[in-house]
């Protein structure tokens, strides 16, 4: 057992240990040497013969010294911990002696640290953690970069396959087409699955293995080879009860046979995220159409190949492919650039999830003043205990260990209830954040999240800890026995807490202006006239299986009975369909065509527009105005002189000067001999296409009869309840083909709202932190002027006691808020446009300089300021002149 | 100094010094010298062994040493005995003399 010892010498270093050894032994021999003169010896050979004598003198020296030195290191730990343990019990008495103060500030923290864990999950699980496949850094997505710059992923046949038998720098390059498949059978419901075509070595090259059965073996993805499927756990647990026997066994996926061969587990089905895979096969007519591009590529770098070298090699096979065959490629490509699988991904989502991490990182630093500024009002109230402590010898680092201690103390009590909060509130962020976050299904609370919390805390203990302590401990103990007890250092911590208000007001306003931009900007979007009434309309989508319905006979017959069931059901007012022309879609077809009687424009530079078909009532379904002429009425069936309707802004683009009613437009194609176009007899209103923010572009209707094709989207009008309608709807499809599956079956109102989810997501969460860092700003502003008050009570009493009325105080204490306020808010004013310069691309017609929003944050913050200024300053407009002359207060 | 074939255990040399400082605080020379003029020189015991024993024993929180002046104003080392020392001296001697009491016992029967 160690003695306890009251106060201890200094630590040693290990060269003090070796000096202290040396001079003990020192002290032997010469006494030693003494003794032997006094015996006798000669004075010049004592000395010798006393270290003769001693022994092994060299190796003593070294084992002392060794054993010396250990013994400082261990007693240096066993003190450290020691203290450490003491500081931690004295840190944790002395914050429950004030649980007010203590609760604010781990509620604060929790609240910081929740939300940025939170947000940290979504970002590190989107966006930071690794893709589920070997080596993901070295997989990319080649890209052809076209005359014009831009770049296209998508391949034709014969360019994948040479670009595969010629690239070195590629160990491997996959085909991947996503699309739907039709499943059928099983005796149940038929089902429509994400699904992806891809090449026998597209698992392979992503380093994927499977969860039971194999893969695509190397000849499956030839023209003639048995048909195989490799399906998803999800699929493997929903429609075969997880039964291993699934291997081998057969499914019927769009009227075709498939053996399905191995199961894909759940977080590996990426990038496809389909439910069931099959071999993209290239036939013999697919080898020759190099133009027919509609595939994407994924290649895998080969050992030792660097990103540039691929790139490099790459752009020179896809020059000399343009140079081969200019007629499908010049035009496409003239060259060849490389992005990550990762970054593209997640590369539309990782700039706003970026600038939300950005913005809850604020919040966390707006916590931390807030609670710093607790410390900092609760260690002049503890000046007088600091004081003695450093009378009885307790040094500056002493202290300053001690009072970061508590702040540990805090930040990791605040830091585990920041967990429980951000558990809860990432299940929250999940279910809210917009579908189109790619891997939101692998967002929670592990290891790394876990661990990232600590770190966090500990940080954040530092960062609001750290300044308070070397303030606090910066104590003049002479001028605070001169003084009394009534602060020494007042007037530097004031200063101190004062600038603390003016950052976190900055903050707050830099966070208040991000969010103004995205809800006015979201407001703007509410706005927009989609060109349609969603009121009431109920769609679903109908993939018609080209195996079936092999002719245009069969669609016409499939659509006229389809059409004429739906709309015999109760409360349906009109039911039509469109390929192609669904609003908020993002099937697009885009088609060239000229107009009859013009000079035919030279080739690469036709006009060309949005194509697609409806039927007669499509138009009086969705609610798209016929602004002139006519929509299309069951008389323009096949064989009826064709027609179209064009959208207004077709119109303004393409007939500018002249009426387009009655000019016929050429889509340049036959059908039977026949050229398909027709005479424009109406003009439709315009309507948003794929998003509400973007601009309606031309577009150009055919009647579905004289234009049938097999992706239908259907639309219902009706009074009743969409649930209702669509289960009478799903009944009256099975009536007709029992093996059609009935997809994205959903109300217009839901795919309106869906178009703007992304936008509110981060609106609301943007929104959020501003709301909490506002409350924190006004918290820490509040928190400043009534200490302030407090100190001036006296001054205050004088005042009054000469006549100043109590409004008068009022206003004085009220503008002190207001100034700390004004200064937060010119100071962020200039940070928010700089901060928020990165926003415009989130922005919809909204300037990320719009001034109205910045004015609009600064009065905010203001209000805010004086309103949390005024509480004390009542407080202090009541003071009795005479208890506070008698220092009483 | 007259030789001797006894050779000093190292928890022999131990239980000398912790018996030597049982008198006080003493520096490392006097210590050696005591246990000299004790047992008159018939232990040969080194210094090098003494002065590694005292740092073993120092280590092992049985003595503790603090400098301090000598009898001629010299800075000195002095080891003093702390109280776990004392319980081991304690244990040690009556340790010491069981065996020597046993190998008396042997030896003056045979």
């Amino acid at each position: 057992m160690p003695r306890q010892r009251l106060f201890r010498f200094p630590w040693r270093t290990a060269a003090q240990v070796a000096a202290d050894v040396d001079e003990e032994l020192d002290f032997h021999l010469e006494l030693m040497a003494q003794e032997l003169v006094d015996e006798g010896w000669p004075p010049e050979g004592a000395r010798a013969e006393a270290v003769r004598r001693f022994g092994d003198l060299e190796g003593t020296r070294r084992v002392c010294r060794s054993l010396d030195t250990r013994k400082e290191t261990q007693m240096k730990w066993t003190e450290s911990l020691g203290d450490f343990g003491q500081d931690l019990r004295f840190g944790g008495r002395q914050l429950a002696k004030s649980p007010g103060f203590t609760l604010v500030a781990i509620l604060t923290l929790a609240l910081g640290i929740g939300a940025t864990i939170s947000v940290f999950s979504v970002v590190y699980g989107v966006v930071l953690r690794s893709l589920p496949w070997t080596e993901p850094e070295r997989l990319v997505r080649p890209l052809f970069v076209s005359p014009e710059g831009e770049e296209h992923g998508a391949f034709s046949a014969p360019n994948f396959v040479d670009l595969r038998a010629q690239s070195r720098t590629l160990s491997g390059l996959a085909g991947v087409n996503g699309g739907t498949l039709n499943l059928s059978g099983l005796g149940a419901e038929p089902e429509r699955l994400p699904a992806a075509h891809v090449t026998a070595n597209y698992f392979d090259v992503l380093g994927v293995r499977p969860l039971a059965g194999r893969t695509f073996a190397a000849d499956e993805d030839r023209p003639g080879a048995p048909r195989v499927a490799v399906i998803s756990e999800e699929l493997w647990g929903r429609r075969f009860g997880r039964d291993p026997k699934v291997i081998g066994q057969s499914l019927t996926l769009s009227g075709q046979p498939y053996t399905v061969v191995g199961v894909l587990a759940r977080g590996t089905q990426l990038p496809s995220g389909a439910d069931v895979w099959v071999p993209l096969v290239f036939s013999e007519q697919d080898l020759r159409q190099r133009g027919a591009v509609y595939f994407a590529a994924i290649g895998r770098l080969a050992p030792g190949v660097s990103w540039e070298q691929a790139r490099a090699e790459l752009e020179v096979i896809a020059r000399r492919l343009a140079q081969q065959y200019p007629d499908a490629n010049a035009g496409y490509m003239k060259g060849m650039t490389l992005q990550s699988l990762q970054e593209n991904m997640t590369s539309d989502t990782r700039k706003p999830l970026l600038i939300l991490l950005g913005a809850v990182a604020s919040v966390l630093l707006i916590a931390c003043v807030n609670v710093a500024n607790l410390l900092l009002v609760r260690a002049a109230a503890r000046e007088g205990e600091i004081v003695i402590r450093a009378a009885l010898g307790a040094g500056r680092a002493r202290i300053v260990r001690q009072l970061l201690t508590e702040s540990l103390v805090l930040s990791l009590a605040g830091g585990a209830a920041g967990v429980a909060l951000a558990a809860w509130v990432t299940k929250m962020l999940v279910k809210l954040a917009p579908r189109e976050i790619p891997r939101l299904e692998e967002i929670g609370l592990d290891g790394t999240i876990l661990l990232f919390a600590l770190g966090l805390s500990l940080l954040t203990g530092l960062l609001f800890g750290l300044a308070p302590a070397l303030q606090t401990s910066r104590t003049d103990l002479s001028g605070v026995i001169r003084e009394g007890t009534r602060g020494s250092k007042g007037r530097a911590a004031t200063r101190a807490r004062g600038a603390l208000v003016v950052l976190e007001m900055a903050m707050a306003v830099v966070l208040l202006a991000g969010a103004g931009l995205l809800i006015r900007s979201f407001a703007r979007l509410q706005q927009v006239d989609p060109g349609f009434n969603p009121k009431g309309v109920v769609t679903f989508n109908l993939e018609l299986p080209a195996s079936k319905y092999s002719d245009d006979a069969k669609l016409r017959t499939f659509m006229a009975g389809l059409l004429e069931r739906l709309e015999q059901l109760p409360g349906v007012s009109s039911a039509g369909a469109t390929v192609y022309g669904m609003p908020l879609d993002d099937q697009v077809n885009v088609l060239t065509f000229s107009v009859a009687g013009r000079p035919p424009a030279p080739p690469g530079k036709e006009d060309s527009m949005r194509i697609a078909n409806a039927t007669p009532d499509y138009f009086r379904t969705l609610g798209i105005r016929i602004v002139r002429g006519r929509g299309f009425t069951p008389q323009d069936r096949d064989g009826a002189p064709q027609v179209v309707v064009i959208t207004e802004e077709a119109a303004r683009r393409f007939f500018p000067h002249e009426e387009p009613l009655g000019k016929r437009i050429d889509l340049g194609w036959t059908v039977d001999d026949v050229p398909r176009g027709g005479e424009v007899v109406g003009i439709a209103a315009d309507f948003k296409q794929e998003t509400l923010s973007q601009k309606s572009e031309p577009q150009l209707y055919l009647p579905y009869d004289q234009a049938p094709l097999e992706s239908l989207a259907v639309v219902l009008r009706s009074d009743r309840d969409p649930q209702v309608v669509a289960a009478a709807a799903k009944e009256k499809v099975r009536e007709l083909d029992p093996d059609l599956p009935i997809y994205g079956l959903q109300s217009m109102a839901d795919v309106v709202a869906k178009s703007t989810a992304q936008s509110r997501f981060y609106m609301l969460l943007l929104g959020g932190f501003a709301v909490i860092s506002l409350v924190l700003a006004a918290i820490g502003i509040y928190g400043v002027i009534a200490y302030a008050v407090r100190q001036r009570t006296q001054e205050i009493g004088i005042r009054m006691a000469l006549g100043a009325t109590g409004e008068r105080v009022t206003r004085m204490v009220v503008s002190q808020g207001i100034v700390l306020a004004g200064v937060g808010a010119v100071v962020g004013l200039a940070a928010a446009l700089l901060a928020t310069r990165g926003m415009q691309s989130l922005l919809f017609e909204v300037k990320a300089s719009d001034p109205t929003i910045y004015v609009g944050v600064a009065a905010v913050l203001v209000a805010v300021a004086a309103f949390a200024s005024y509480l004390p300053a009542r407080r202090a407009a009541r003071t009795d002149p005479q208890l506070a002359l008698r220092g009483e207060v | 100094m007259p030789k001797t074939s006894l050779d000093l255990m190292q928890g022999t040399v131990a239980v000398l010094i912790l018996k030597t400082l049982s008198w006080g605080a003493m520096h490392g020379y006097d210590i050696s010298r005591s246990i000299r003029q004790r047992s008159d020189g018939a232990l040969g015991l080194e210094d090098a062994a003494l002065y590694q024993a005292l740092h073993r024993l120092e280590r092992k929180g049985w003595i503790h040493a603090e400098w301090g002046l000598s009898e001629n104003n010299r800075r000195a080392k002095f080891y003093q005995l702390t109280p776990d020392g004392r319980s081991a001296l304690q244990a040690e001697v009556s340790t010491w003399r069981s065996y020597v009491e046993a190998v008396s016992k042997v030896l003056e029967t045979a």
